[in-house]
């Protein structure tokens, strides 16, 4: 039908049929369906690097939510561990943890024994290798909360060692065992032996969401809780500098301002900071926070001022624009009836806002939440061998970690049990961004208002 | 509030209520109110016509100074209400608006209910001392807006819910609540159809008892229906300012002539 166009003779009506496509018609339907299949493969490919992602996530990181744990009967000699007698506390704190690491190995080579295990390692010693270090600091702890357990065989549930628990969790394999000189392949019939037993068993591990960080040699050990609460701190700090700053400050520039050059500059230059990289803002956050003002290194307190610097235009942004979207109608109408500039803007367009003014700021708290680079300038990143605080004030003034400073930290540590603890920590992480960002669309769906 | 005896006198005297002199406004460098002098009735209704851009809503919105939200608005002259100049440095605005109010081109009902659309007014001017005052106050401007027997079984609900017609009329029961003495009305009707269109035209008619009703319209027919005093504006300035009836019958001004008889807008 090209040549519709043509004039032809006859009665044909010159422009053709309406039940056949004419050859222009055919090329803008092909060119629509192409343009439909490149949107289509756009989104598929989207949505399987989003699946590929969060299958590697959850597969990589599932493991450090579990954790091989040995339980064994302890007996907690009184020769050793109090050679006076008298249950004296002050006596009683002075054996250290040295002294209890020969009780505890014992213990495990009973088990071991009582399993009828048969191994070629008859040293208690030589059970070294199958507990965490931490098992010692765990029994005299006991102790010293409880002396009358001196004397007494007590049940223990210690960790097993990082190597045991690869193990288990397939990462240790017997044919790597020739260059690791952390454990054997004797040590590893004990542990097939313990888990036939029952004494050794890979069980969910609240320490790992809850706990502090761990030295490089303790991976079982670590946890990410600290680092969650020394991000909560500098949540707080954000949500209650930048909230109200920001939203003051758009506030007065988008309803009281004068539009003028000074202005445009502010404007321009909000705009500007929204792209400043993160890392500029660690460096202003070291030199004015920590060097002039002398606050602490460490501290939530200095990370929540600098992830407020660079929250705060993300929040002036959204704020604004979600003032700009209510009508202007609302203020005529409100100045109409005589209320103040004031009035119209905190009787009518801030409530109207208010939707877009939450959700602008649970993003920006979301992204200061995931925000790593900041924080290593200020020292936030590190082994920090933190205990939980124990108020708002050592909250904020006490060193801590971050979430993602934490995963970062464990990500570029040697051992390969950190590695997995590294995806462990970005599920929480991701855990915590996604119902941020779930309240944040309840928040626009519940509050958002039609006019 | 007012007896019929002295709204009679006051419509007999034709007593000035908003006297313009020499008004000029500017926005930036463009001059879009030139020299404009008018002397409008109280308790009358005067409607200002022209093309689109002719600048007749701004002159409207300097009586209530609304041009003061728009940051390169300069009014410059004298505009009277009263016999006192609203450019005054003294003048606050806010309170100059309490006294002039203003029913909107577009439906612009606050999303809140029924009641407190009205209400508000009321509450930030503190003209009610308590519930009972003010649900009197509702009612009584709802009955003016002539919308109470549609709405009074559903004071909570939201004004936005109404239809485009109820919406206005809520409107200029909104804009009376608080006790205006003059009505600024910038082309109400031109959302509306021709039904809402009919009945908001009889409430400005029944308005005029009370107030000096100012209306700006692309309506000629809605003009020589609902006004008494027609002020017919072209490029900035004000034409012709006459009765009504002589301005659609026997206009003076050839622009006039062949704006009303659609040759030019």
């Amino acid at each position: 039908m090209t040549d519709a166009s043509l004039p032809t003779g006859g009665a044909k009506p010159q422009s053709g049929s309406l039940t056949t496509v004419d050859a222009r018609t055919k090329k803008r339907n092909a060119a629509e369906k192409r343009f439909r299949a490149y949107g289509v493969a756009a989104i598929s490919t989207g949505i399987l690097f989003l699946i590929v992602l969060l299958f590697s996530i959850v597969t990589s990181g599932i493991g450090a939510f579990q954790q091989t744990f040995i339980t064994v009967p302890v007996y907690l000699d009184e020769a050793k561990l109090d050679k006076k007698g008298n249950r004296n506390i002050d006596d009683i704190k002075k054996v250290s943890t040295f002294g209890y690491n020969p009780l505890i190995q014992k213990a495990v080579l009973k088990s071991v024994q009582d399993a009828g295990i048969e191994t070629p390692l008859t040293k208690s010693k030589q059970m070294k290798a199958l507990i965490s270090a931490s098992a010692a600091g765990q029994v005299r702890a006991a102790v010293i909360d409880n002396p009358a357990l001196i004397g007494q065989t007590v049940e223990f549930k210690f960790l097993a060692s990082s190597r045991v628990d690869g193990y288990l969790k397939d990462r240790v394999k017997r044919e790597h065992l020739a260059r690791d000189k952390n454990i054997d392949a004797e040590h590893l019939d004990i542990v097939d032996g313990l888990q036939d037993a029952g004494v050794l068993a890979k069980t969910f591990n609240p320490a790992f969401i809850f706990g502090a960080d761990a030295s490089e040699s303790r991976a079982e050990q670590a946890g990410i809780g600290v680092a969650m609460l020394g991000s909560l701190f500098m949540m707080f700090v954000v949500l209650f500098l930048a909230l109200p700053l920001g939203v003051a400050a758009s506030i007065y520039l988008e309803e009281f301002a004068p539009k003028n050059r000074l202005t445009d500059l502010i404007e321009v230059n909000i705009s500007n900071l929204a792209a400043v990289p993160s890392i500029v803002f660690g460096i202003l956050g070291l030199a004015v926070f920590i060097q002039f003002m002398h606050l602490p290194q460490s501290a939530p307190l200095v990370g929540g001022l600098v992830l407020t610097l660079m929250t705060l235009p993300t929040i002036i942004i959204s704020t604004r624009a979600s003032l700009k979207s209510v009508p202007p109608s609302i203020r005529d109408a409100a100045l109409g009836v005589g209320a103040s500039k004031m009035q119209s803007v905190f009787h009518h367009v801030l409530p109207l806002a208010a939707p877009g003014i939450l959700t602008g700021t649970i993003i920006g708290l979301a992204q200061a939440l995931g925000e790593t680079a900041p924080l290593l300038l200020i020292g936030m990143v590190g082994y920090i061998a933190s205990n939980a605080p124990d108020g708002i004030a050592s909250g904020l003034l006490d060193p801590n970690s971050a979430m993602p400073a934490q995963i970062y930290e464990w990500a570029k540590r040697a051992d390969p049990a950190y590695y997995e603890r590294a995806w462990g920590g970005i599920i929480i992480l991701l855990v915590f961004l996604i119902s941020m960002n779930t309240l944040a669309v309840i928040l626009r769906r519940r509050f958002e208002r039609r006019w | 509030m007012y007896d019929q005896a002295e709204l009679g006198a006051a419509v007999d005297q034709n007593s000035t209520k908003i006297s313009a002199r020499n008004v000029q406004v500017y926005y930036g460098d463009t001059h879009a109110i030139k020299d404009v002098n008018v002397d409008i009735d109280a308790k009358a209704v005067t409607a200002f016509i022209g093309p689109s851009g002719c600048g007749k809503s701004t002159f409207l919105r300097c009586i209530n100074r609304m041009n003061d939200t728009i940051d390169v608005c300069r009014v410059k002259g004298d505009i009277l209400i009263d016999g006192e100049d609203i450019y005054d440095k003294r003048v606050d605005p806010v309170q100059l608006r309490a006294k002039v109010g203003m029913v909107f081109q577009k439906p612009n009902p606050f999303p809140k209910s029924i009641y407190d659309n009205i209400a508000y007014g009321p509450r930030i001017h503190g003209l009610a001392k308590n519930k009972a005052d003010l649900d009197d106050i509702v009612e009584k401007s709802l009955r003016r807006g002539a919308i109470w027997d549609e709405v009074k079984d559903r004071l909570h609900a939201p004004g936005t819910g109404l239809s485009g017609g109820q919406q206005q009329r809520l409107c200029i029961a909104r804009a009376v609540a608080t006790e205006p003495e003059v009505l600024l009305m910038d082309e109400p009707c031109s959302a509306l159809d021709p039904i809402a269109t009919a009945q908001v035209e009889e409430l400005i008619d029944e308005l005029r008892h009370q107030y000096s009703v100012v209306i700006v319209t692309h309506s000629m027919q809605q003009a020589a229906r609902v006004s008494q005093k027609t002020a017919f504006f072209h490029l900035g300035n004000l034409v012709e300012f006459g009765e009504t009836s002589q301005i659609f019958t026997n206009p003076k001004d050839e622009r006039t002539e062949s704006y009303i008889t659609g040759r030019i807008g």
